[in-house]
């Protein structure tokens, strides 16, 4: 039997959709280096848009079945990578945060629902998934993130620029770094846009795969200096299942809205509790709210973190949850959580910003 | 000023048109005041021609005019409601 020709391995290839994207594989450019060797094995790379792709296995699967039921064929050789695009085609690169190919930013509306350990453990995640990582703490009065890293460091100049601390293999950068120890950051407003704006142009990020922004509570300076000065590529909105928490995160959603930014969905924390004496589940702070909130705006539910003691332990220790225990039921909210946003912010790489041409 | 939407739709529009429908407080007034543009009858060339265009972040451009006024946002469905 004589081997299939290289556009029946595309064709069968073909049949395979992204269930985010809504396209075939061989359209999206996900297959590379294809080649099929004269006694019919068939070698070649699925490139994934993300490393922390939530179907990679799946992919695999169907790839091998797709082509090994091609008549002529006596091997199949999947090589799977990945390569993050970046967000929106356009015709130039964005001049604030150049090497940056995705913005992922973090709100709530509402304080204290736990903004912060998911903006650590969602860019831990993605981290630990194989891709380079940013992570700009842009709370300016209240930065959690120098304790949450454990890098409690002074960052270093270099030509006039600061360079990023590292922590656990992620870039990292804060207010707090800059300005340590109990002395409070007393600003206005416009002094916060500033110190936001700073931490983007004058720290050196390099190239960056994903650059997670923990933004402060509100829907006020930050918010907006944030959403005015960079295309972010979407916001994950991050909410305790309670009422007075999932209507402050409607507002916050709303705002992204307002400014076209594109929500990648909500993030219910603490949404329950397992009694370690006991073994009883508690639903402290009611439990689902988030969901129905997403469902009411149309939006993704991302996923549901439950309330951990290991994860505020490990959050005070320096080390995120997903990297110190990584079997706990958190980290594995938080790991599927980081598929769930990486699959939404290559939904965004395929879209154009608008082109502008004055004459 | 050419636009070309994520739709793929163009519009075209003129710095007069433009300068006439800045958004800003200024121009529009605020707190009950009236705005400039409301007082004034006619805008001199340098006002009305457009010097640079800036994206803000995915939901606005920002105009500069040669005569220095830049502080207008022009938002997306701004823009559009004046093609239409």
């Amino acid at each position: 039997m004589t081997a299939p020709s290289t556009q029946q391995v595309l064709d069968a290839l073909g049949q395979i959709k992204d269930p985010d994207l809504g396209r075939d594989v061989v359209s999206l450019g996900m297959i590379k280096e294809l080649d099929v060797s004269p006694q019919g094995r068939v070698s070649f790379t699925f490139e994934l848009t993300t490393p922390a792709c939530p179907v990679r296995d799946r992919f695999k699967s169907q790839a091998e079945d797709a082509v090994g039921e091609i008549p002529g064929v006596t091997g199949v050789d999947v090589r799977m990578t990945a390569n993050v695009r970046p967000a929106f085609m356009r015709p130039k690169p964005s001049e604030i945060l150049p090497g940056v190919k995705q913005t992922i930013a973090v709100a709530s509306g509402k304080g204290g629902v736990g903004k912060s350990t998911v903006a650590v453990n969602l860019a831990a995640a993605l981290r630990k998934s194989g891709a380079t990582v940013g992570l700009l703490d842009a709370d300016i009065y209240g930065p959690s993130v120098p304790v949450m890293t454990g890098s409690q460091v002074m960052p270093q100049q270099v030509n006039g620029r600061l360079l990023p601390i590292d922590a656990h293999g992620m870039k990292v950068m804060s207010f707090g770094h800059i300005n340590p120890g109990s002395e409070p950051t007393i600003y206005r407003g416009p002094m916060v846009g500033k110190a936001i704006e700073a931490m983007m142009v004058q720290v050196d990020w390099g190239r960056l795969d994903y650059l997670v922004i923990d933004l402060p509570p509100g829907t006020g300076d930050a918010s907006l200096t944030l959403a005015q000065a960079v295309p972010l590529t979407g916001v994950a909105i991050v909410c305790t299942p309670q009422d007075v928490a999932t209507d402050i995160a409607v507002k916050a959603l709303q705002m992204f809205r307002k400014l076209n930014v594109t929500p990648l969905g909500l993030i219910e924390n603490m949404s329950w509790y397992v009694c370690p004496s006991c073994g009883h589940r508690h639903d402290i702070f009611s439990h689902g709210g988030a969901e129905a909130a997403a469902r009411r705006l149309g939006v993704p539910f991302l996923g549901a973190i439950p309330l951990e003691e290991g994860i505020r332990e490990d959050a005070d220790k320096g080390t995120p949850v997903v990297l110190s225990r990584p079997e706990s039921a958190g980290a594995k909210a938080f790991v599927q959580i980081a598929s769930q946003v990486a699959a939404r912010t290559s939904i965004q790489s395929f879209r154009q910003l608008p082109v502008i041409n004055v004459h | 000023m050419d636009v070309t939407w994520e739709d793929g739709t163009h519009s075209t529009f003129t710095g007069e048109q433009l300068r006439w429908a800045c958004p800003c407080a200024e121009c529009r007034g605020e707190a009950g005041a009236p705005g400039r543009l409301s007082r004034v009858q006619s805008l001199s060339d340098a006002e009305l021609r457009i010097r640079d265009v800036t994206l803000v972040g995915q939901y606005a451009l920002q105009i500069a005019f040669e005569s220095g006024h830049a502080t207008g946002l022009y938002t997306f469905s701004l823009l559009r409601h004046l093609m239409a």
